[in-house]
Formats: C-alpha cells, structure tokens, sequence
C-alpha cells in the first residue's frame, strides 16, 4: 500500500492499527501497547516508522510476532535522495563559512584603510582603501551565493527572521558596495575635495563594516547557537 | 496548543537550524564506523549514526506539526 493508505489505519474510531517499519506493513491492532494506536504517547499508527526505531529502548525483535498484511510503496517523485546527495555535497565543501571570510576580511581592511587615509593623509592608503573596498564588494557575491544554495539545500528556503536579516542585510551591502565604487570610479580625485560626495563616500566605506559584521553574527547563530 | 504566532516562528526556526546538526551528526558517526574492523565498534557507530537518524525524523515532524499551527493562526486571523 501507499503511505496515504497507511495514514487511514491510524487505530482510531475502530480502523486497524498499521505501522510501517522498514518496507512492510505489521498489523498492531490487538496490542496493548498500541491502543488506539497510539504507543507510548509518542508514536501513532498509520506512519511509516523505520527511522524512530532507533530511538526505542528495543529492537525490531518486538514486530516479530504481528503480521506482515502489506509492503509498503515509496512514492518515487517524494524521496529525498538527490536532495541528500547536495546534503552530503555541502557538508563535505561547505563554501559559505569558506568564501565569506574575504567580503569579512575586505571590508574590515578597506575601513581600516581609509581611516589611516584620513588621519595621515597619504594617498597610498586611499587607494589600498578603495582597492580593498572594490574586491570586498566582488567577493561578497559568491560569498552570498553560497549562502543562497545552503539556505535552499539545508534549510529549503524557510524565511525565518534569522535568514531575512541576511537576505536584506546582503542586498544593502552590495548596493552600498556598489555605490561607493561608482563614486569613486567616476570622481578619481574625490579624496582631495571636501564635498559632499567625499563625506557619502566615506559613509558606504565605514558603514559596510558593521553590516558585514551583523550578518556574520547571524550566521554564526546558525551554526554555533 | 496555544502559543503564539512569534513563538511559534522562534520555534520553527529553533527546529529548522538543528535538522542539518542532526544530519552532519548522522555522517559523522558513519564515517567513524567505517574505520574500524571488528563487528563491535562497527555496530556502535552505526547504532549511533541510527539514533541520529532518528532525531532527524522527530524533528521534521515536530516542524510540520510548528507550520501547520503557523496556518492555522494566520489563517484564522
Ligand atoms: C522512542 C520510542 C519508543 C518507546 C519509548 C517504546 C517503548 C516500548 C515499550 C516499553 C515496549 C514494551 C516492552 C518491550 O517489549 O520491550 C514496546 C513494545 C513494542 N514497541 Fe515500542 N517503543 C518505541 C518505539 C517504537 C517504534 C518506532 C515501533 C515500531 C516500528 C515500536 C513497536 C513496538 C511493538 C510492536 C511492541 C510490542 C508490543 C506488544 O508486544 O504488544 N516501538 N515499546
Ligand atoms: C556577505 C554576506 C554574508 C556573510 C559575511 C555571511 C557570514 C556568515 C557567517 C560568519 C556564518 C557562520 C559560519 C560558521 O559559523 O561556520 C554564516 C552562516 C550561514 N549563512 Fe551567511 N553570510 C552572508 C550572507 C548570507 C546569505 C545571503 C545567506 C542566505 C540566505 C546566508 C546563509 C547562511 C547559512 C545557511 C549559514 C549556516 C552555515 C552554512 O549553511 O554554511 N548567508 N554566514
């Protein structure tokens, strides 16, 4: 039978009490540790059990005794299987925790920088400032991308608060990215000027730190939490 | 029950962060169990591994039970 058959041998209102276990379909309904199919307040007839057996304090010995009436037929289009396979893929590379270490790295760099700029002066570390800002912004794209494909494979896209944050937070930090690139590309000698696009280009620089900081700190409530 | 919509979603993302824990458990002690020899320490791990498995079935029902709750309130309001 079909799993939505078993569901309607639940124990309940005078229906049989049929649990699956590992492909077969027992018949439990005269035990009394099944009554009303319902078994040690926890577990109910009519579900396929295979993965709670583990969990009993006995074995698959105790089914030995009550029959077999069915095999149960797993619905092909509803295993999990090539999701387990990107499971397994992602756990093995992991590359969100690797690729957001340079957005992280880059932007804590690119701020650093410019705050030496601006108590210093020397242009070298303006440029180093803008060089770090520029690959900061190219990287957190990938870094963000792995995030969106272990969002989909472990977590099947759920938008809980936690995975919004990120998601909003992520979007503001590439446009402030690339904000702050566009400025700079297209007034090269900005750092010499007292205007006010210096004054919005010095915000994006130091804002994205602690953006890229906060979504950090939300994702390691993922993992570490 | 009678939680409320924001327990309810701090629940469901409690619930949902710890199924990949319990999956990345599941392959931990598997790989373990395939660096021994004898039947002994093979079965441990793989008992192990089993339980693991089991958490992860309690979880995934206790988040569908979390979201058809969720429905429920959202759709009663
Ligand atoms: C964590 C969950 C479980 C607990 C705490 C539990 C507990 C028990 C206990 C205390 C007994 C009676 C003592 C014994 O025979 O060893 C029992 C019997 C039994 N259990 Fe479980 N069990 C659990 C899960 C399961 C599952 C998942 C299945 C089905 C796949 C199952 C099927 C049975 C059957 C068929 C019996 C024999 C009933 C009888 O002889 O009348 N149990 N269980
Ligand atoms: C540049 C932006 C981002 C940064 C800097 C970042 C940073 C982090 C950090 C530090 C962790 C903890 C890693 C660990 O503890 O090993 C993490 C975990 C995580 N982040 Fe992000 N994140 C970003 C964007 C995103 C986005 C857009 C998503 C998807 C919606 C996302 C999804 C996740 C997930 C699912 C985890 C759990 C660990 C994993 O599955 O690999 N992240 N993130």
């Amino acid at each position: 039978m079909k799993l939505e058959e078993l569901s309607k041998h639940n124990g309940q209102n005078g229906e049989k009490a049929y649990v699956a276990y590992k492909g077969k379909v027992y018949d439990v309904t005269n035990s009394k540790r099944w009554q009303n199919g319902v078994h040690m307040a926890r577990h109910r007839a009519g579900e396929d059990l295979t993965d709670f057996l583990a969990l009993a304090p006995h074995t698959d010995e105790v089914l030995k005794s009550f029959e077999v009436v069915d095999t149960l037929e797993i619905d092909e289009s509803k295993t999990q299987s090539s999701k387990e396979t990107l499971i397994k893929f992602y756990q093995k590379f992991h590359p969100h925790p690797v690729l957001i270490h340079y957005p992280l790295g880059l932007f804590f760099f690119a701020a650093l920088m410019q705050l030496l700029f601006l108590l210093t002066s020397l242009s070298s570390f303006e440029l180093s400032a803008i060089y770090a800002f520029f690959v900061a912004t190219i990287m957190a794209i990938p870094a963000i991308s792995a995030g969106f494909l272990s969002w989909w494979i472990n977590y099947d896209k759920q938008t809980t608060k936690i995975f919004k944050n990120k998601i909003t937070f992520s979007i503001i930090l590439v446009l402030i990215g690339i904000t702050g690139i566009v400025i700079r590309v297209t007034n090269p000698d900005i750092s010499s000027t007292n205007s006010l696009a210096f004054i919005i280009y010095n915000v994006l620089i130091f804002a994205n730190l602690p953006i890229v900081l906060f979504i950090a700190y939300e994702g390691g409530k993922i993992t570490w939490a | 029950m009678d939680y409320t919509l924001e327990e309810l979603e701090e629940m469901k993302q409690i619930i949902l962060i710890a199924i990949p824990k319990e999956i990345s458990a599941r392959d931990f002690y598997l790989n373990a169990s395939k660096k021994f020899k004898t039947q002994e320490s093979i079965q441990l791990f793989l008992s192990l591994a089993e339980q693991e498995k089991g958490h992860e079935a309690s979880l995934r029902k206790i988040l569908k039970d979390i979201e058809e709750n969720i429905i429920k309130i959202k759709n009663s309001k």
